[in-house]
Formats: structure tokens, sequence, C-alpha cells
């Protein structure tokens, strides 16, 4: 119960706090729009590059937000209530992680879908990177979750959360292109990177909270 | 006190400080704590501020933290609430349950965007307590007018009111204070005495630093500059 208030809580701030999704959504449709330039107007290498290009963007967003995470908390006083108030910090960061996803990055699978599209890629093949996307994102957001409380109160987080969230994300990124890249050549490797996909989001579901509980606890110190 | 309305109906008065006395989420017998801290030494940045100490306080006690400036008084708290490992000895907190301390720190915990209801209502939903005690603490700390105010719109002493009304909905049995009047008027701090006074007489404990007078009770001080220190380890 008292975990689920935290939730509900967290969208609602998650929501209204920050410009809510429209900067990771904006930071995105940016990479998307700028990238073509720079590779050039041939449909056939856009259509190869787009489900990496369209990954790698969403990426970039899940990282844009990251320092909000638990920086505010540890600024305006709410993480000591937080590791107080008996919910625990793990369930409080995982909570707040999953709000996160749910009101700042829901966009992303979206806007795959629609950038798959734009890059000449067939719909089929960018619904499923769509998918990947979807099984991906929250993934992201608890190593970016992660990455914030260990730079939470630091000056120039922005750039050391990039630097330890970067790393961490890189199999969450290979496997939700990958099932965009397999369904595009026809290849029966789609499921296997979905899953793989699904496998590494459940893995940061059990150890991200878990690691940014004891950041979160050294930083009260 | 009862007091008569413009239109003649009889009715209690609703900023009566002891109005909603009965209702507020304060400790049971059985909620009852006590802290106790056997020769605490406590450093910051390589200075020892505190050392070899030793107090206890139990339920119904208010234990007042004097000192000047980087005395140590913040971080002796942050100790008792278990934020900081002391250097040497230990603070213990018996009986040892998790949810069991409120804590306001020089942050008062509100979130800019959130309204003071909506945030009241959340802290007694997270510790499990009646949200219909919100509408009475509220207006026993006198926010009831500010309800659907965003809380980053508040004054300093505004802030605090709400911050002590999220203590009085905390279910907690110890309340730990980091000057809880710095930016309070004198009809808050009589407000904030009144709420102590009630929590200390359902078995709460208080444990505060101040610069200012509380003239709390039958409050016992402990005072932490260097002549008492010496003065407590000499002894």
């Amino acid at each position: 119960m008292s975990a689920m208030a935290l939730f509900a809580r967290e969208v609602r701030l998650a929501w209204a706090g920050g410009g809510g999704p429209a900067g990771p959504a904006a930071f995105n449709l940016a990479a998307l729009a700028l990238a073509p330039l720079a590779i050039g107007p041939d449909a056939e290498t856009l259509a190869a590059a787009g489900p990496g290009i369209i990954t790698f963007a969403a990426l970039l967003a899940t990282l844009q937000p990251a320092e909000r995470i638990f920086g505010e908390d540890v600024a305006d006083g709410t993480l000591e209530l937080y590791a107080l108030s008996g919910v625990g910090l793990a369930i409080a960061s995982l909570m707040k992680a999953l709000a996160f996803t749910l009101a700042v990055f829901w966009p992303l699978p979206a806007l795959a879908f629609l950038g798959g599209l734009a890059y000449g890629l067939e719909p089929v093949s960018a619904l499923v990177l769509s998918a990947g996307l979807l099984l991906a994102a929250p993934g992201l957001a608890l190593v970016a979750a992660f990455a914030g409380a260990l730079a939470a109160g630091l000056k120039r987080a922005g750039l050391l959360i990039a630097l330890i969230a970067a790393p961490l994300q890189v199999p969450l990124l290979v496997f939700a292109a990958g099932a965009g890249r397999a369904a595009m050549d026809g290849t029966p490797t789609v499921l296997p990177n979905l899953m793989m996909a699904a496998a590494f989001t459940l893995a940061a579901l059990v150890l991200a909270p878990l690691g940014a509980a004891a950041a979160l606890r050294a930083r009260l110190e | 006190m009862r007091v008569r309305r413009r239109f003649g109906v009889w009715t209690q008065r609703q900023n009566r400080p002891n109005s909603a006395a009965m209702s507020l989420p304060f400790p049971t017998a059985s909620d009852r704590a006590t802290v106790r801290a056997s020769s605490v030494t406590l450093s910051r940045g390589g200075r020892t501020l505190v050392r070899d100490l030793n107090f206890e306080a139990g339920p119904g006690d208010a234990l007042v933290i004097t000192g000047p400036n980087g005395a140590g008084k913040t971080t002796l708290l942050r100790a008792i609430a278990g934020f900081i490992h002391p250097d040497g000895g230990d603070i213990h907190i018996e009986p040892a349950v998790t949810g069991r301390i409120a804590f306001l720190g020089h942050a008062d915990g509100l979130k800019p965007g959130e309204a003071v209801r909506d945030a009241l209502s959340f802290w007694s939903l997270l510790q499990g307590v009646d949200s219909a005690v919100v509408e009475p603490v509220m207006r026993r700390m006198a926010v009831a007018h500010l309800e659907n105010r965003a809380c980053g719109t508040l004054s300093a002493g505004q802030r605090r009111r709400t911050a002590i009304a999220r203590l009085a909905l905390s279910n907690a049995s110890i309340w730990i204070l980091d000057e809880p009047t710095a930016p309070l008027d004198a009809k808050s701090r009589a407000r904030l005495a009144d709420l102590i006074a009630d929590f200390r007489a359902s078995g709460g404990l208080v444990i505060a630093t101040t610069h200012a007078a509380l003239d709390w009770p039958d409050q016992t001080q402990l005072d932490l500059t260097e002549a008492a220190t010496a003065a407590r380890v000499s002894a």
C-alpha cells in the first residue's frame, strides 16, 4: 500500500515537474531529425541505420532527465523522509524509476514506431522495433536512475550520469535495435532479441534499486 | 470552546489549537520508544565535534540540543536518525522498528509543484494514517487555508508549518527536529509548542536543536559548547 502510494505520487510529480515527458521526447525527436542530415539522403542507407539510430536516440533521451530522478529529493529533504518512512530506499528507488518510466518515457516506443516508418522501415519492422524499446525502456530508466542516485547532489551530475549509465545500457541498446534489424532482414532472431531485452530489463529491475539505495544511503552520511 | 457563528449555529471553533488532539496519530503505549547514547563520538571533515557523549531520553521527554554554529548539533541529530554512524560508541533506539522516527531537517521535504493538501495526504497514506486526520492537522498548524496552494509558492514560515503538519501525520514515536522554529513567528511557535506538548503527553519523544529559546515545559538541555563537552569528558 505504502509503495503504491509512493508510486502514484512519483508519477504525478514526474508528469508535472520539469516539463514531464516533453523534454526527453523533444530530445529524441531532434536526434531522429538530425541524424539523416549527417548520414545523407540514400533511402537504403537510412533504413539500414534506422534501428540503431532510433534506439540510440531513445537511450540518450533517457539520460537527459536522469539528474532529476534523485537530485531534487536530495535538495529538498525528501530523501531523508523516504529513508525513514519504513518503505525502504530500495523500494522507493524502484517505485521512482518505474514512475519515471511511465510518466516521462512513455512516448519513446511510439516515437520509435513513427521514426521507423520515417526511416523507411516496413510497418511490421517498425512495430517490432517499438516493441523492443517498450521492453527496454524500463531497463534504460532503471540504469539511468542508478546512475542518477550515484551522482545525486553533485555538480555537473549530468556528465557523470552519462559516463556511468551509458556502458550499462549497452545490452538493452543492442537487443532492442537487434530485434528491429532482425525483423527488417527477415532473420529468425526477432523473438530472442526481444526476450534478451526483457531479460536485461528484469535484471535491472532487481539490481538497479539495490545499487541506487546503497548510493543514496552513502549520500545521506 | 464553543462560539456562535453568523447564522446562529453553535459549532466548534475551527482554529482552536486543541480541537484535534484526540484524533492525531500519536504513540500508543506499545509504540513508545527510548533513545540511548553511550560514549558517542562524532566527527565531520576530520574534526571531532562530539566526544564521549552519553544521554538517555524516553517517552514524554524533550531533549533540546544547543551550542554555537558548527558545534555538531545537526551531526548529532543525523546520527540519532541513523544517517551517520558514530566514530565511537553507539546510539540505540528501543524498540528498533523502522518508520518510528519523523525527521524535520533544514529542508522542509516539500515539492514545489505539489499542493499542501496533496503533500499531506500522501504522507498520511504512506504512514498508514487515516486520511480524515489531514484536515484537523492542517487546521491545527494553520495551513488549512493554503490547502490548494503549491508548496513552492508558500513563504518560509508557511512551508515550515506544513512540514510540521507532516510530522503530526507521521505515526512516529520520535520526532527529530533541526531548528524547528527558525522561520516561525510567535503565533506559529506557540502552535508548535502546543502540538509538541500533546505529542509528549501521549508518550512521544522529541529531540530538537535550536538557537532560540524554546521554553517547552520540563525540557532537558544538552549543551554542545566546547566547555560543556570538556566538563562532560572530565567528569
